[in-house]
């Protein structure tokens, strides 16, 4: 095998864990027995999501076919995925690019800068098929259902899929190379990371508001008219921001036919340019920005006397002492911060963004109308669902045990009993899913200006329902933490541990809508459904709570 | 005292023996040096000891507490150091030290103490204030030891302590095991330096696939191995066979 493909291939064994994954082994142990029912709830919680999606993709295929504008699906499609990994990939790329620790094995070894990088392009790359998967693949396999598509389309749709994350990830690359080699920001690798995420998530989102403000200002009858006339107006007015996916929709939409191989071409040509610019930027600039980089910037400064005294502690309580350093570890590593903390207030951010965007009609607003409703028992419930999962959905509980990582032989040493370490971090993740509740009431407040009593109402069961979700989410991670890592992204961004809490909550509730429902059906008052939601809650995050505690007591003497 | 009875420990379904029916007492007062060549089942034993791993058979007590089965009387007056310093990079040296006096219920007049008279004698003053992230790996290792110093601990666990320490913290780090098995400490430590443990240790083990295959003071194994050489001499003597 040559050494590219064979450093290929260790990456993504290490990326993936290939040589500790034992499938066989999988269920075995009496142990592992607890994954059946997370799972059941995990495929309530994506099952319904998957059918409503293909449901919205027929929906829209229907309303399009009269118009011959079909393949607008398929752009649409491929934009969302090329936006994700715009927005997502940066700190991809700058993590895995220069501060992976493996970095310090392989640069000593005779592979070339280009080798070295496309290693770790290829494990981005993979990741990342893996990730636009849930929202490209349906769209791609229900419109060639739909339009009855022959051999040449599901070819075209297969390349199109393999091709999609070229052209944003080359060109994030391409910008961390640059500015690793000339902005001379290696030692200051932490705030790169916040700051060039945090830069690229506005960025992506002002365009998102910009194109939403551009349509909206152009819609006039003969706009609309020139856009129903036209056979591609739908694809060109929602891709011309971006050509690169009306490429890959003609493309794909026409085959051999008409416009489709000069746009494939297109297509291809970009990506394969973007490519071996890639290549050349790896060859000549790759190395040079990644000296010194093992280095962390400290200023070295003898403490005086005083100041000593005065910042050694003068004894907190254990769970005290377990919540501070929960914290300040959260806090102060990039990748936890961003999918944790910021997320919490991220989310509920970019829906007023969206919810301000075009003419109050917008996608997001027919997504949050259940909770401006005028019944004030929806009103609270959704409210209070939305707080909980604008709280929860962000994996600060599902890897608060992961996340210590080779560390962990501290908590397993220290007298302190499992039970107290769990109040610490529990402390600590319903602290962040506080946020999120506070994140979330602003939003409604902003956008829904709901009475006083109804936002008391449903902070009250919004948080009652995120405790019992952090619990949950604390649960699966400690059945099954995650603690080889060596790259901190894998203890929350790619931890299957946070995807399983996240289907489990949304599986929950569904279960939870669905009882709702049928109280209400069943003759019972707003306020007792309310009410009996709110007591269901509260019972669950009780029991839940306490059988945490048991679970850590039984379960901490037997990670090994 | 620490006291091991029958012990032992298997890894891949009991295909590989780490630790086979160990039975070992250290008392008060004692520095035990215990040696092995590679993957001869030092770790498991520490680890055991320590409570990070489970033994399979046989029971480990440390100042009569059962590890297992009384956890955190044992743990409050244990402390360890791992053969890799893996701490909380992400805190700084100061704020390591005041998690660890928090868990194990140190005064705050000891804490001060305690902490200003290492930081000084491991030349890590300047270093305390910053992350541990940018220390080098010999500043991670005295950080890692003076954490393990700082609840002045009955029970001391060193798993190859001396690696990455420079000339003048590892005389250090000498006098202090003295010191403290001198107070009426216990001192379980592992190397592979033979003259650390020929010179420091009041008596030496040695472990080889899993079984005790020696245990005495250094007169007890030279006569024991009609020999008046080295202790790597009768060391690579014994774990030849």
């Amino acid at each position: 095998m040559s050494k590219l493909g064979s450093l290929v291939r260790v990456a993504l064994r290490v990326n993936f864990g290939l040589s500790v994954f034992r499938p066989k082994a999988l269920l075995k142990n009496k142990r592992d027995f607890w994954m059946i029912p997370l799972v059941g709830l995990g495929i309530v919680g994506v099952g319904p999501l998957i059918y409503y999606y293909l449901k919205l993709i027929k929906l829209m295929y229907t309303l399009l076919a009269p118009t011959g504008q079909t393949s607008v699906l398929l752009t649409f499609a491929i934009l969302l995925g090329q936006f994700f990994i715009l927005i997502f990939g940066f700190y991809y790329v700058v993590s895995a690019f220069y501060f992976s620790r493996d970095l310090e094995i392989l640069i000593p070894l005779p592979l070339t800068p280009t080798q070295v990088m496309l290693s770790k392009f290829a494990v981005i790359l993979t990741n990342e098929y893996l990730t636009v998967s849930f929202f490209v693949l349906p769209v791609f396999i229900a419109y060639g259902i739909l339009a009855k598509e022959g051999p040449v389309y599901w070819v075209g749709a297969a390349l199109t899929y393999l091709l999609l994350p070229v052209i944003p990830l080359t060109i994030v690359a391409l910008l961390v190379v640059l500015l690793m080699r000339f902005a001379n920001l290696g030692r200051k690798k932490d705030a790169l990371i916040i700051v060039g995420s945090l830069v690229l998530m506005t960025g992506a989102l002002g365009f998102q508001y910009w194109i939403s403000r551009s349509a909206d200002s152009s819609v006039d009858s003969r706009a609309v008219a020139r856009v129903l006339s036209s056979s591609d107006g739908l694809v060109r007015s929602l891709g011309d921001k971006f050509p690169p996916s009306i490429w890959a929709t003609k493309a794909l939409a026409f085959g051999f036919k008409g416009e489709g191989p000069l746009n494939a071409l297109f297509f291809i040509g970009l990506s394969g340019g973007l490519f071996l610019g890639l290549l050349f930027a790896a060859e000549k600039l790759f190395y040079r920005g990644l000296v010194g980089l093992s280095e962390t910037s400290a200023r070295r400064k003898a403490m005086s006397k005083e100041t000593l005294a005065a910042r050694v502690s003068a004894g907190r309580h254990p769970v005290r002492a377990i919540f501070g350093r929960e914290l300040r570890i959260m806090n102060r590593t990039p990748i936890f911060l961003l999918n944790g903390v910021l997320s919490v207030i991220l989310i509920p951010i970019i829906f007023v963004l969206l919810f301000n965007t075009g003419s109050g009609r917008s996608d997001a607003a027919l997504l949050l109308v259940a909770l401006g409703s005028k019944n004030p028992a929806t009103a609270v419930l959704a409210s209070a669902f939305f707080m909980a999962l604008c709280g929860c959905l962000n994996g600060t509980a599902s890897s608060t045990f992961s996340r210590e990582g080779g560390q962990f032989w501290m908590s397993k040493v220290i007298p302190v009993a499992p039970r107290d370490q769990a109040k610490g971090k529990l402390l600590h993740s319903f602290g962040v899913a506080g946020l999120g509740l506070v994140a979330a009431s602003a939003v409604i407040i902003v956008a829904f200006h709901p009475k006083a009593a109804v936002l008391a109402a449903a902070i009250a069961v919004g948080a009652v329902g995120a405790f019992f979700l952090t619990v949950l989410g604390m649960v699966i991670d400690l059945a099954r933490p995650l603690l080889t890592w060596t790259n901190p992204q894998k203890a929350i961004k790619q931890n299957l541990n946070v995807l399983l809490a996240v289907f489990a909550d949304l599986g929950f509730f569904f279960l939870l809508y669905f009882f709702a429902r049928f109280l209400g059906k069943a003759g019972l008052s707003g306020p007792t459904v309310v009410a009996a939601v709110f007591g269901l809650l509260s019972l669950l995050g009780i029991l839940s709570y306490r059988m945490l505690l048991r679970f850590a007591d039984k379960r901490y003497p037997q990670i090994e | 005292m620490i006291e091991l009875r029958n012990v032992s420990k298997s890894y891949a379904k009991g295909r590989v023996k780490a630790v086979d029916n160990l039975t070992l007492a250290v008392p008060a007062g004692e520095i035990f040096g215990f040696l092995g060549p590679n993957g001869a089942g030092k770790t498991t034993t520490i680890k055991m000891i320590v409570g990070l791993l489970r033994p399979d058979a046989g029971t480990i007590a440390v100042e009569g507490f059962d590890v297992q089965r009384e956890p955190l009387r044992s743990k409050a007056l244990t402390t360890f150091v791992p053969d890799t310093p893996a701490v909380y990079e992400r805190l700084t040296g100061l704020e390591y030290l005041n998690f660890i006096g928090d868990v194990y219920g140190v005064p705050k007049r000891e804490r001060l103490d305690r902490i200003s008279k290492w930081l000084e004698k491991f030349e890590l003053a300047s270093a305390v204030g910053s992350p541990i992230q940018s220390y080098s790996h010999g500043m991670k290792q005295k950080i890692v030891l003076i954490a393990a110093l700082l609840p002045a601990p009955r029970v001391m666990v060193l798993d190859e302590p001396m690696v990455g320490l420079d000339a003048r913290a590892a005389h250090h780090m000498k006098a202090m095991m003295r010191e403290h098995c001198d107070a009426g400490g216990t001192l379980f430590f592992s190397t592979h330096i033979m003259e650390v443990a020929e010179k420091l240790c009041d008596r030496i083990g040695i472990i080889h696939k899993g079984r005790l295959i020696a245990d005495g003071t250094m007169e007890d194994l030279r006569a024991r191995n009609g020999t008046e050489q080295s202790l790597e001499h009768i060391f690579l003597e014994l774990t030849n066979k």
